[in-house]
């Protein structure tokens, strides 16, 4: 079991230390955050629209792009020279594939959002601070979720044709749960209503994130396998 | 080949008695009292939604049952009920539309069931896509149960979130288009729309198996 | 009661139009090798 993490997090730093070393993703990534959130704010009547409003819908959606330009490159790197064969060979498992590829798109997206949220609490002027807690707590779970989710479709939809295309497409009706459920969560949390509000959501996606991290590692085998 | 030709029987049998059905429903049931003639469109309705999210169940198990045994007939099984169930999804996606609208003053809310099908038929259409996009047979099987089963996974997340949702923000809209109660001729009709919808099930995805099966003998493998 | 017939009887017309259709294709479908 031990082994499982240890080369699981081996996999994660390779991927992590090929990408920090070129660094296009990231900084695409946290370029189209600014973007977002500079357009949004500058497209608004601020008299007609609050910016607690606007805010939570705005914020996920760049935490969202961000999550999808990582899972495009997820397996992206394992097609040039075949190098899915070779790790395929080497003697890790493959549920250590699947984690070692989970934890290297986690720390890509979450990276992205440490940039992103308190630009995003600049921006539009909302207090972040007071809930952060329980802020962290509805990013981190709802992140999981669609990456949990996203590493594996990722697998299958890199080999076929249309990939870029295919994987959002297959993506969205997982992604569209936990992120109305982020939304609204942040929302409450943003408007300042009690935390009982949110239990709620917390609740869900934390169930989701249970189903689906199993689910996927369990079957990630299946989208390797001969 | 004889598969095709007892699935064809099945559906024109079904569409007959879709026929009747609609005679019963239009003219032998009552009409509803508040919401008028429309509600009418509650017989087509409601038995195509359990339809969508069975099938989507149905693929969902045939994809674990593949996943185990390997048996092309299940593969093939889930390829046939998925695309007849984004048939039914269809059906459930234009008449919720056209009944909301009089009743609801609407054409789309997020109703309960609307989003629920909404989601099935996104589902669906991901999984034919995917299915589209891989070529190889063995491999596309897998890929597709594995899309099957996450599918069928998220299922109770959505019904679970929306009816969490709507006790959070009430309807605007006095009227539901389900009663849990209902007189008795109206339950009849529903029941018998319900059997004909089943018995229309069956005849397409035997079709649709068949002509899977059809397809595959006639390509010699590689 | 509100008058509303033209909606059920587009939505009829729909529904059978697509289990129809369906059939249809799926004749359409054999004929072609």
């Amino acid at each position: 079991m031990a082994d499982v993490w240890h080369h699981a997090w081996l996999l994660a730093r390779k991927d992590l230390l090929v990408e920090f070393r070129s660094r296009t993703a990231i900084v695409s990534a946290v370029v189209f955050t600014i973007l977002v959130l500079l357009v949004f704010n500058f497209g608004r009547d601020p008299t007609a629209v609050a910016a607690v409003d606007l805010a939570p819908s705005i914020l996920w959606v760049t935490f969202t792009f961000a999550a999808m330009l990582a899972l495009n490159r997820a397996f992206q790197l394992e097609l040039e020279n075949q190098a899915l064969d070779g790790l395929l060979l080497a003697p890790v498992s493959r549920s250590s594939i699947y984690l070692g590829k989970l934890i290297a798109n986690l720390v890509f997206v979450a990276t992205v959002e440490a940039v992103g949220l308190p630009l995003f609490a600049l921006f539009f002027n909302v207090s972040v601070v007071p809930v952060l807690g329980p802020l962290l707590v509805v990013i981190a779970l709802a992140t999981i979720g669609f990456v949990a989710v996203g590493t594996l479709f990722s697998a299958m939809t890199g080999r076929t044709r249309f990939a870029e295309l295919l994987l959002p497409v297959l993506l969205l009706p997982f992604m569209l749960p936990p992120l109305i459920w982020a939304v609204l969560a942040t929302a409450a949390l943003l408007a300042g209503r009690p935390l009982s509000e949110t239990a709620g959501w917390l609740r869900l996606l934390a169930a989701f994130d249970l189903v689906f991290v199993t689910l996927a590692f369990l079957l990630f085998p299946a989208t390797v396998n001969e | 080949m004889r598969l095709l030709k007892t699935g064809r029987w099945i559906a024109i049998v079904g569409l007959a008695l879709l026929a009747a059905v609609y005679v019963r429903a239009i003219a032998f049931t009552p009409v509803e009292r508040m919401q008028g003639v429309a509600q009418k469109i509650f017989y087509l309705h409601v038995p195509a939604a359990i339809w969508t999210e069975t099938g989507m169940i149905l693929v969902g198990v045939a994809s674990i049952f593949y996943l185990f045994l390997k048996d092309p007939r299940l593969d093939r099984f889930a390829e046939a009920t998925a695309e007849v169930g984004m048939m039914f999804g269809t059906i459930v996606l234009t008449t919720g539309p056209i009944w909301g609208k009089p009743i609801w003053g609407t054409w789309w809310t997020w109703d309960a069931r609307l989003t629920l099908t909404l989601l099935l038929f996104l589902m669906y259409v991901g999984y034919l896509l995917l299915r589209g996009a891989v070529t190889e047979p063995g491999l596309r099987a897998r890929y597709a149960a594995v899309l099957g089963i996450s599918g069928m996974c998220l299922v109770p997340f959505v019904h679970l979130s929306v009816y969490m949702f709507r006790t959070l923000h009430p309807q605007p809209i006095v009227l539901k288009p389900s009663a849990p109660s209902l007189p008795g001729a109206m339950l009849a009709t529903l029941a018998f729309s319900f059997l004909v919808f089943t018995v229309l099930y069956v005849g397409f995805v035997t079709q649709r198996y068949a002509l899977s099966l059809l397809r595959e003998q006639a390509e010699p493998h590689a | 009661m509100p008058e509303n017939t033209a909606y059920m009887v587009t939505a009829y017309i729909v529904t059978a139009a697509i289990l129809v259709g369906y059939a249809v294709l799926l004749y359409r479908r054999t004929l072609k090798p």
